[in-house]
């Protein structure tokens, strides 16, 4: 009928793998992730039923990238977790990026020179914090030293694509308790850092202790400032943002999530794993057991499946690009989604360039600097036409 | 039928005393509406009215009742108890020779039973005191009856028992009706003089009079004239509500029923002419009533400037069915094209809002409502504005006048005390105090409309824990040391955002509403000034501190769907917003100046 349905023959010709491991030993305070403890034989269950959940799809062909993340990918028992990843490195594409997600209190230089065997060659550090006091707040299960350790454990084993995740805007934190940690972080080089401000969202002991009034949130104009100071402190270290909490050394981006950012089509396995294929949007459900039946029984163990339009389309490609430093590029976009971005858009665009909140950079539409703090007052105009 | 077998009678009360649960039993006792049917307050047949519970529109039904092998045509007309809509009340009464007078046993006389009492007694109607609510287990119909005839001189005898839930005393009602209200004049013979005391708009049929006549018949095709619009129609159906509407060939004097003549446009009826034989008209039109006195006023525009037409449209629709709301196109220089309304009072501008928003699918920014001043000018003449904006310029003001009412308040003696002081602070001068019962008093005051019709009933009814009842009535302008505040929005005069008051508290008032509008005006890219001047003086000033950090600090591929959630919300909070200069003012910080509440 019309150029739009482009977009879900093109999810055909690539896609991406992401694998929700649902365990953690002990839940952190701020995460609303599912994630629970679990005994080997589930985990056993739960590796086979992975497979098992990816035969089921119609996709044979090899990924663009494969992300294994979670929960805790290292809180499973080494074997298993070996069998995982060896399981899904055969299924990348040549060359491509695989990245594990990994506890520094949960790692060791063995387990690192094992995964190198499997085809992971991206390792992302769940460090969060280069402060004692602020981990143990958090209610993670490491300390500074396990992070450092981490670190340089994984680079013996010759993993060179190392992600360090960092939380700002901890209840107490000061602006120079984070620069120290920003510092600290760039002082073991990663290629790539991730700064996210703490988000209070679900039902989890850190949004209870606020509602209760035993912690203060951190006030706007500190967490700007942390933010600012993360903008630059890590832009002087050579890591190039490029992405609202993302930055890294040239050539260091994150493939996978940069196709979240492109809105390619990916295939979710695992509990709570979210997919999108064929212009649909499926969200596993979020109980092991609820799963494992599902997949046992040969079902998918979608808890919701959303159909997009043209426009739901258009409108997350919007918003998900924009969160990058490259943006929108209006060719790409329009073949992507069948939309002309200046005409569908026609009135937001004008209104946020007028106001110094979007810029065209080398023919991309664009966040500037100045809005990137702000970005949701700008995003949110694109979430809906 | 004999105008001697007629009875026409209103039935007025204070709100929810239970005049349409009334209606619903004698409809149901006389056979009008089958008891199997039943559904409550029938009469309420509005959707506002069924949600609300209140009776909004006044409404007229005939009903046949067998008075002892006679037959008798009884024409009721339920109206609403609210302050707001009295004068649906003196329409109804002008209609009637008679009016049942209902009290909730359990609650007494109140604000609005006296209020109504003197209506009917102003109309010539016949009272007949009902005591209804006798079935509740804190019914005191024995002092309520002894408050009627203390009050209102109904003598304690003569009042009737009943309870309109579960049907006490109605068969006693329906014959007291017979016996105690006069029957219409007969005046069958003289030229046709029908007063149109209300009309709708139907789809289908056009405009539906509902007539009275007091002299000569209407017939189906007969010829009429409206005697104020000088219009002539021919009756194409004629008939009675009964309720559902049922045909008839003729009305009588003394009769009511309903008359549909090919009339398109609502304005072309006017609530009060009097409807006559075109081909032998009657001498005089009958007295007809006073133009309904808009209370408070508000202006209306349109969040984008593109749906002012389609604003303009539902405001004819709307006004199709309520001509008691005025509508006049405003241009403001801040805020566009939009439209001044004016209401008989808060619940009523609350109900227009509604039905707008409602039928309508308009973003609307409303302004805070404020009621009318006149101005006297240096040069002798009179201006009278309807919007603070309006003001003419200090140095051509001789004086401000402000709306005065007489206001009745009853209350138990206790609270007395918490009610006066009120009263004080909102400049009410008092007039006399008078008990009722060695419990019960009623104050009268003269009060300024502007301090006792936004939050007054409110607070009245927090001071006397639910108690206390009020009513009021305009009586004049009178000149006032009034003061003009206006608001600076980062450094622009927001006209919209002005109110008048008195000179004595303008600065704490003009204080609190820059606290007020630093609350509802979100936080933009740049700090926003906030002032207040009087009098062009600059006397205070607050800051909106401008938007350091909003964004979600995660957007990967697990969570699409629900930031996107949470983005769209984001921008449906942008609604209802109007800009200024470079800033937007939403909806409720045009209504937030109004708030004078502690905090
Ligand atoms: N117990 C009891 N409740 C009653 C009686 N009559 C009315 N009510 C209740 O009182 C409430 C108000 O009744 P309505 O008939 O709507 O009162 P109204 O006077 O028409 O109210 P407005 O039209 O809003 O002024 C309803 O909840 C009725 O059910 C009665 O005789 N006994
Ligand atoms: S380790 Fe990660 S997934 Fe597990 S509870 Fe902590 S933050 Fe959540
Ligand atoms: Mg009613």
């Amino acid at each position: 009928m019309n150029n739009r349905d482009i977009s879900s023959k093109s999810t055909r010709r690539d896609c991406s793998l992401y694998i929700h491991i649902p365990f953690c030993v002990r839940k952190c305070r701020y995460c609303a992730f599912y994630s629970i403890p679990a005994s080997v034989e589930i985990q056993r269950q739960y590796v086979s039923a992975v497979k098992r959940e990816l035969a089921m799809t119609a996709y044979k062909q090899s990924f663009d990238t494969i992300f294994l993340g979670g929960g805790s990918p290292t809180a499973m028992t080494e074997s298993l977790l070996l069998e995982l990843a060896m399981w899904a490195g055969a299924k990348i594409k040549s060359g491509n990026e695989f990245t594990i997600e990994v506890n520094p209190g949960q790692t060791n230089a063995e387990l690192f020179k094992k995964l190198k065997t499997t085809g992971v060659n991206r390792i992302s550090i769940g460090a969060q914090s280069f402060n004692d006091k602020e981990l143990e707040f958090l209610g993670r299960i490491h300390n500074v030293a396990d992070i450092v350790r981490c670190v340089e454990d994984a680079r013996k084993a010759g993993f060179e694509n190392i992600s360090i995740d960092l939380i700002f805007a901890i209840p107490g934190q000061t602006t120079t308790d984070w620069k120290h940690s920003l510092d600290e972080a760039v002082r073991l080089a990663p290629p790539h850092i991730s700064a996210y401000s703490l988000t209070y969202e679900g039902d989890t002991p850190l949004v209870r202790a606020l509602a209760a009034g035993q912690i203060e949130i951190i006030d706007e104009e500190t967490d700007a400032v942390m933010y600012e100071s993360a903008m630059d402190t890590l832009e002087t270290a050579g890591l190039v943002q490029y992405e609202i909490s993302n930055f890294a050394k040239a050539g260091f981006e994150c493939r996978h999530n940069l196709r979240y950012w492109l809105n390619k089509s990916y295939i979710g396995l695992g509990p709570a794993a979210a997919g999108c294929y064929d212009g649909k949007r499926t969200e596993n459900v979020a109980d092991v057991q609820r799963w494992l039946e599902a997949i046992d029984a040969g079902r998918f163990a979608y808890e919701t499946q959303q159909s997009l339009s043209a426009e739901d389309i258009a409108c997350e490609t919007a918003v998900l690009n924009l969160r990058t430093r490259f943006g929108i590029e209006p060719v790409a976009f329009e073949r992507q989604t069948g939309y002309d971005i200046q005409k569908l858009f026609a009135a937001p665009v004008m209104r946020h360039l007028n106001a110094g909140l979007l810029e065209w950079h080398e023919g991309r539409l664009r966040l500037t600097r100045a809005a990137l703090p702000i970005a949701d007052k700008v995003l949110c105009d694109f979430a809906a036409i | 039928m004999s105008t001697e077998h007629i009875r026409n009678f209103s039935i007025v009360a204070h709100i929810d005393h239970g005049k349409s649960t009334l209606a619903d039993r004698l409809l149901e006792r006389t056979g009008a509406t089958d008891p199997r049917n039943r559904k409550d307050q029938m009469l309420d047949d509005m959707d506002l009215e069924r949600e609300r519970g209140i009776t909004i529109k006044a409404s007229a039904v005939t009903m046949n009742y067998d008075y002892h092998g006679t037959n008798y045509m009884l024409n009721l007309i339920d109206t609403p108890g609210h302050v707001d809509f009295h004068y649906e009340v003196s329409r109804s009464l002008a209609a009637c020779e008679g009016a049942l007078l209902v009290v909730d046993a359990s609650q007494g006389v109140e604000a609005q039973t006296v209020a109504n009492a003197y209506l009917a007694v102003e109309s010539g109607c016949e009272i007949l005191g009902v005591i209804n609510k006798i079935d509740l287990p804190s019914a005191q119909p024995a002092v309520a009856a002894e408050e009627m005839e203390h009050v209102l001189g109904i003598k304690q005898g003569e009042c009737l028992c009943i309870s309109a839930k579960t049907g006490i005393g109605i068969n006693e009602l329906l014959e007291a009706i017979v016996q105690k209200l006069p029957p219409p004049e007969d005046k069958a013979d003289q030229p046709t003089a029908a007063l149109i005391f209300d009309s709708v708009v139907d789809d289908y049929r056009g405009v539906i009079c509902y007539v009275r006549l007091f002299a000569g018949t209407l017939s189906l095709k007969q010829k009429i004239r409206f005697m104020g619009t000088g219009r002539n129609y021919t009756i194409s159906d004629i008939g009675k509500m009964c309720p559902k509407m049922v045909s008839v060939d003729k009305l009588s004097s003394g009769e009511v029923g309903y008359v549909v003549a090919n009339i398109h446009e609502l304005e072309d009826v006017r609530i009060g002419d009097t409807i006559t034989d075109a081909a032998n008209p009657a001498a005089e039109p009958l007295p007809g009533y006073k133009a309904p006195m808009q209370m408070v006023f508000s202006d209306f525009y349109p969040g984008a400037m593109t749906d002012y037409p389609k604003l303009r449209t539902a405001f004819e629709r709307l006004s199709m069915n309520d001509a008691s709301f005025t509508y006049v196109p405003q241009n403001s220089q801040a805020l566009g094209f939009g439209f001044r309304c004016g209401f008989l009072g808060l619940l009523h501008m609350e109900i227009v809002q509604e039905r707008l928003e409602r039928e309508n699918d308009i973003d609307v920014v409303q302004t805070a409502p404020t009621v009318s001043y006149e101005i006297l000018l240096s040069d002798g003449t009179i201006k009278r504005i309807d919007s603070p904006s309006e003001l003419p310029d200090r140095s051509v003001i001789a004086e401000i006048r402000e709306p005065f009412v007489k206001l009745e308040i009853i209350t138990a003696g206790d609270t007395l005390g918490g009610i006066m002081k009120l009263a004080e602070e909102r400049r009410c001068k008092l007039v006399k105090t008078e008990y009722l019962s060695p419990t019960r008093v009623m104050l009268e005051y003269r009060a300024p409309l502007a301090e006792i019709v936004y939050d007054f009933y409110d607070l009245l009814k927090s001071i006397s824990h639910g108690y206390a009842t009020m009513d009021y009535e305009f009586i004049g302008f009178e000149p006032g040391d009034l003061v003009k505040i206006d608001i600076l929005v980062n450094k622009i005069p927001v006209e919209a955002l002005s109110l008048i008051v008195h000179r004595s508290n303008a600065e704490q008032r003009g204080r609190k509403m820059i606290l007020r509008l630093r609350k509802a005006i979100p936080k933009h890219q740049f700090e926003i000034p906030l002032q207040v001047a009087i009098g062009g003086k600059i006397i205070a000033r607050e800051t909106i501190k401008s938007y350091r950090k909003d964004v979600l600090a995660k957007l990967y591929g697990g969570d699409v769907t629900r930031k996107m959630k949470l983005l769209k919300k984001q921008k449906a909070g942008k609604k209802r917003m109007k800009s200024i200069g470079q800033v937007n003012i939403p909806q409720e910080a045009f209504m937030s100046i109004l708030d004078n509440s502690d905090d």
